[in-house]
């Protein structure tokens, strides 16, 4: 399978934190990776490693082959990557509509198709209705998701999720995950998700990274990971394995 | 414009461009010429301060630029003033690139503020060269038209540049180049998230500002064939440019106009009774506008037209 994403001995340090330690990683096309860990781990930084917001100090990142380390955030988008924020980033004064044609129009230089292809995206995220209110209406589960169409709409073949799904309830969870698992409808391959409710990781994750503090301390299939002792003492608690869920 | 129909620009266009030919005051015709090279200083200052949401208060810089090269380039090596316009336009560019580029590094109230420097620099520095500009005694700025009919003939003069101002405004509102500068403004992280450049957008959004100022400039320093460094580059130009837009309504193709036939108006008026309390008014309209109509003169009339709302303050997000 091709690589799509590959991360490798990347560090950064804030300070005198270091924040990610020679991680490596690397996600396939098609596959479903997410990286979990407790907070302060370094995930939303990988993310923002990824999508050029934090320059590495060290180590190489590639996406599709191509290095990718260092580039500017609006280079990562060009490319195909997107990106939701874990605190959700709407741009409060367009419309809902308009948001995801910013993304839209960087394939589609006309107004009328950026905004056709908007509709499709806000059609798949259940939006559709909504497309124009003002962004600033919507609440918390549905900004959640126009986030995520953002991202679809900038026509992103690596969607990097950030804590989607924190924050919503047990049915608009089960909603998005049924989403995610239908993105390959956009061409989207690819899903790295930071995401703490380790229920869904179970559920939607191929494969699972385990970061503790900056470092990569597991890596492998969900069922498997989750019996690791390295990653049951830092992360999941014991009561994980005795079987119970969060 | 999304939902206003064509034809009320159309009449107001006309009404206005042929104003000279059956109004024959000479103060009401001066008036409306001021009203509307201010209302062209407040559509390019929109395309920086409303769309990208970049407060500027240093506009007057190019005001001055396109004052003081119309001027100097005639007087000094006998271009005809038509030809000092162009080149004012052009060196305006050079300027809002190299401003541009140090300037839009810094956020919020920090560039607000450095933008004041970089107008005061040209300004000191005007004010102090008097071998090439006339140092603070300023000079005569050459007209850009012969009489007889003066007043009609700036008037006929500035109602192209109002028109391609505007037309520019309507291009930037609806397209897609219009949609990035917004994402800058709401929030400019998510915009290099959706694929946009913030330092070369706004950069692009700076230029043709401040070309169309710069045009302005030489427009008004040529009617009243005066450039001068406390006039052509007084930082109240700034000031006006920004309040304007605001005043009217930020990031809207109308509101600047509104805001200059309000701001104009009412400053004319104060000033006639009491002088100098046109800068009370200003600050008295600014604080009004903040508080009431956060969305401008024009959130009165999108109500009744069923506009789309675009714009918030521009100020209450830096």
């Amino acid at each position: 399978m091709a690589r799509i994403l590959e991360f490798e001995k990347v560090s950064k340090r804030f300070g005198g934190l270091l924040a990610t330690n020679e991680v490596s990683f690397h996600v396939d096309e098609g596959e479903i990776v997410f990286l979990i860990g407790p907070n302060g781990a370094g995930k939303t930084t990988v993310f923002n490693l990824i999508t050029g917001y934090v320059k590495p100090d060290a180590g190489t990142i590639r996406f599709a082959g191509q290095d990718i380390t260092g580039k500017e955030p609006y280079q990562a988008t060009r490319l195909g990557i997107g990106r939701t924020f874990q605190v959700v980033q709407p741009l409060p004064a367009l419309t809902v509509r308009e948001n995801v044609m910013l993304g839209t129009f960087l394939h589609h230089r006309r107004r009328a198709d950026a905004a056709a292809r908007a509709d499709q995206v806000l059609e798949f995220m259940g939006l559709r209705a909504r497309a124009d209110q003002l962004a600033s209406g919507l609440p918390l589960a549905q900004r959640k998701l126009l986030e995520v169409a953002r991202a679809i709409g900038t026509g992103a073949r690596l969607l990097l999720l950030d804590e989607v799904m924190a924050g919503l309830n047990p049915r608009e969870a089960e909603e998005v995950v049924a989403l995610i698992q239908r993105l390959p409808e956009f061409g989207i391959t690819s899903v790295g998700g930071v995401e703490h409710i380790m229920r869904i990781v179970m559920s939607l994750a191929s494969r699972v990274v385990v970061l503790d503090q900056g470092r990569k301390i597991a890596e492998g299939p969900p069922a498997e990971v989750v019996r690791d002792s390295k990653v049951v003492e830092a992360y999941l608690g014991t009561r994980f394995v005795a079987g119970g869920a969060r | 414009m999304s939902r206003l129909p064509w034809w009320p620009t159309v009449v107001f266009f006309v009404a206005l461009t042929s104003m000279p030919l059956w109004m024959h005051d000479g103060y009401i015709l001066q008036l409306v010429f001021r009203v509307v090279v201010f209302a062209v200083l407040g559509i390019a200052w929109n395309f920086v301060g409303g769309y990208a949401g970049q407060l500027s208060l240093g506009h007057v810089a190019y005001f001055g630029i396109g004052a003081y090269a119309m001027t100097l380039s005639t007087e000094r090596i006998g271009w005809n003033p038509w030809l000092g316009v162009v080149l004012g336009a052009v060196l305006a560019a050079v300027a809002a690139l190299l401003i541009g580029s140090i300037t839009f590094r810094l956020r919020g109230p920090y560039f607000a503020l450095s933008t004041i420097a970089t107008a005061e620099i040209i300004r000191v520095l005007v004010q102090n060269q008097d071998t090439l500009t006339h140092g603070a005694v300023g000079t005569n700025a050459p007209l850009l038209f012969q009489a007889p009919d003066l007043d009609a003939k700036f008037f006929f003069g500035a109602m192209p540049l109002l028109g391609g101002a505007f037309a520019l405004a309507t291009w930037i509102h609806t397209s897609r180049f219009g949609y990035r500068l917004r994402a800058i403004r709401e929030n400019e992280a998510t915009a290099m998230a959706v694929g946009v450049n913030p330092a070369v957008d706004k950069l692009l959004a700076l230029i043709p500002s401040a070309m169309v100022t710069a045009l302005a400039g030489s427009m008004y320093a040529s009617y009243f064939s005066f450039v001068g460094p406390d006039t052509v580059l007084n930082i109240e130009i700034s000031v006006q440019a920004a309040l304007i837009a605001m005043l009217g309504g930020a990031a809207t193709v109308w509101g600047p106009i509104l805001g200059s036939i309000v701001l104009t108006l009412t400053a004319e008026i104060f000033k006639n009774y009491f002088e100098h309390t046109h800068l009370v008014v200003y600050g008295l309209l600014l604080v009004v506008v903040v508080v009431f109509l956060p969305g401008g003169v024009i959130s009165l009339f999108q109500r009744r037209w069923r506009f789309r709302r675009q714009a918030g303050p521009v100020g209450a997000r830096q």
